[in-house]
């Protein structure tokens, strides 16, 4: 608990945590802004009805989470491995395992820290996606009296709890992309080069592609035949994983995501 | 090779490759318990793929690690809580503080005693700049806070490579005297180091390492009573009658003629406290050395038996070698007092 702690402490006071944050939140933002202003301006009805959805509750809660999860899944990348390829980069690593720290022990509570802020970054974003949309309908004149629909708000904590699970297999795709190769920038750019390949191979392998980490974090909380906004950060209409096998799939990337850091770090010869 | 019996850290046979590059290739060591062990060697030697070694973050091809007393190897990892290290360049979280870095360090590994950090900081003098960021530290700062960082865990053996590294005069001073109390009170300190100067003021014993094998062992008065030697300068046409001499005294293949360009001077393997032999044996026989330099310099000792020599200023083509060092010895100077790490 006592490195768990301490590495909860480091985080808070990384900046990588709170630009990491602001960024999702700022590109959250911008894409409400972007989607009111062009919904107020829109001839087309139909175009108009669909962009309206974004800000109709109840629709809305799991549309937000899509979104975060979108842009947010390629934010936890770069943040999981910007934390683990500093431990290579920086020597603290080095310096924890000459002091007799246990190599896998100290990758998986860095992680453990790492994942759990990338879970608030999440609950954080959500409300902050929430009220966007909330101010949006209001702009827009749709009414807010889905907001406190029952049925909704008690799918919710599900739905999050997905988006949790989702979120936290980003992070740890970066961390052991970032583990492989012991350098922030290295594994960050790796990362966001796995995140589009994969967004541009969907279009033209979906049925494979849809077991890829990122198509299937888009699944866990996406209904069937939705809008997913999965991997290339765009909304593409993609074959979707049922949302329960999608849980599966992307528990099983985080377990093998963990597997490869901790024996990487195992394994390894540390110097520099 | 136990701590019962005064080792607190022995290696034997240790091999280490990296591609085809040959690191370590059977290094034997045995450093004793409550001694400074100066560990040198040239760049390149082994000396940090040892270090590596003995704080696990490498793994050695072959050969045994006993670290105070007993076993150390793969899966021993809590062998270290007993031993403190700082190997290479300190590491650090450039966004915390010196106190909050200390305190990240102390949450991995072996706990650290209740008001330990404090105690350090005082240690180094680092106390008043402990609250900023360790970004804006110097070198020499992030030095003593490697060093505070090493000593977290009060530790019964402590591996320092190239310690002196950015540290100004009154930080050496500081951390030279900190290490001799360390050594005092019973712990052991295994410092790596290419300065030379260095660890003959901080060293009890020496090992030196080339090419992956440990070459020499031992105090330093032994190594260069071992490795001694004495220049004499004859009249030329007297070398013939002075070599046998001194052979009688230094013995058989001792002594060689110096075919330098001046001439007359012979050089004699021997103790240079037995100088004043040598120079009475020839007077009895008739010949009046005109000089007599004496000793090996640690320094003379590590280049030749490292067969390091000097890849600067000496030119090309067998230009002159750089004039051999003399170092300045005051045997009335004081130990300073203080062990303060002042800037």
């Amino acid at each position: 608990m006592r490195l768990l702690r301490s590495n909860l402490r480091k985080l808070v006071r990384r900046p990588a945590t709170w630009v990491t944050f602001l960024l999702l939140v700022a590109l959250l933002l911008l894409i409400f802004v972007a989607i009111v202003a062009s919904t107020a301006q829109e001839s087309d009805p139909e175009v108009a009805l669909a962009a309206r959805l974004v800000v109709t509750f109840p629709e809305a809660y799991p549309v937000v989470l899509s979104l975060i999860l979108g842009i947010g899944g390629l934010l936890a990348l770069c943040y999981g491995g910007a934390i683990a390829g500093s431990e290579w980069q920086w020597g603290t690593l080095k310096a924890a395992v000459a002091r007799g720290e246990g190599r896998s022990r100290y990758t998986l509570l860095t992680y453990a820290g790492v994942a759990l802020f990338a879970i608030l970054g999440l609950l954080a974003a959500f409300a902050v996606g929430v009220a966007c949309a909330a101010v949006g309908a209001t702009i827009l004149d749709v009414p807010l009296d889905g907001m406190g629909d029952g049925r909704a708000l008690g799918r919710l904590p599900e739905q999050v709890g997905r988006a949790a699970l989702a979120v936290s297999m980003n992070t740890a795709l970066g961390y052991a992309i970032a583990t492989i190769a012991r350098s922030q920038l290295a594994g960050i750019g790796v990362g966001i080069g796995v995140y589009f390949a994969e967004g541009i191979a969907s279009i033209f392998l979906p049925s494979v592609i849809q077991w890829f980490p990122f198509s299937a974090a888009g699944a866990v909380v996406a209904q069937g035949g939705d809008v997913s906004f999965g991997g290339g950060g765009e909304a593409v209409a993609t074959t979707v994983l049922d949302p329960n096998v999608a849980v599966v799939v992307v528990l099983a990337w985080l377990v093998a995501a963990l597997g490869v850091s901790a024996v990487m770090t195992e394994r390894a010869e540390i110097g520099g | 090779m136990t701590d019962a019996t005064g080792v607190a850290l022995a290696t034997q046979g240790l091999a280490k490759r990296y591609g085809p590059r040959i690191a370590l290739d059977g290094l034997d060591l045995r450093v004793p318990t409550g001694v400074v062990y100066g560990f040198l060697g040239p760049n390149g030697a082994g000396k940090t793929t040892t270090m590596r070694i003995l704080t696990g973050l490498v793994h050695a091809d072959a050969g045994r690690v006993e670290l105070l007393g007993r076993p150390f190897g793969r899966g021993d990892r809590r062998r270290l809580f007993e031993v403190g290290s700082l190997i290479e360049a300190p590491s650090f979280y450039p966004f915390l503080s010196g106190r909050e870095n200390l305190r990240a360090l102390a949450a991995a590994g072996a706990p650290a005693p209740r008001g330990r950090i404090d105690e350090l900081l005082t240690l180094v003098n680092l106390r008043d700049r402990a609250g900023d960021k360790v970004s804006g530290y110097s070198l020499g700062m992030k030095q003593r806070l490697g060093i505070a960082g090493a000593l977290l865990s009060d530790p019964k053996l402590l591996l320092l490579d190239e310690p002196a590294n950015g540290l100004d005069p009154a930080g050496i001073v500081g951390m030279r005297d900190t290490l001799r109390a360390l050594a005092a009170s019973g712990k052991t300190v295994f410092v790596s180091s290419h300065i030379l100067s260095e660890v003959q003021q901080l060293a009890d014993v020496v090992g030196i390492i080339a090419r992956g094998r440990l070459v020499r062992e031992g105090t330093i008065d032994q190594l260069l009573r071992e490795e001694g030697a004495v220049r004499i300068r004859v009249a030329p046409d007297e070398v013939a009658v002075a070599a046998p001499i001194l052979a009688r005294v230094a013995g058989e293949g001792a002594v060689e003629l110096d075919d330098g360009p001046e001439g007359g001077w012979l050089t004699v393997r021997i103790d240079p406290h037995r100088s004043s032999e040598l120079n009475r044996a020839l007077a009895e026989s008739g010949v009046f050395a005109a000089r007599i330099e004496g000793g090996a310099t640690l320094e003379s000792l590590f280049l030749g038996v490292t067969g390091s020599r000097p890849d600067v200023g000496t030119g090309t083509g067998g230009g002159e070698a750089p004039p051999p060092v003399v170092w300045a010895t005051d045997p009335g100077r004081k130990q300073p007092e203080t062990t303060g790490w002042s800037s």
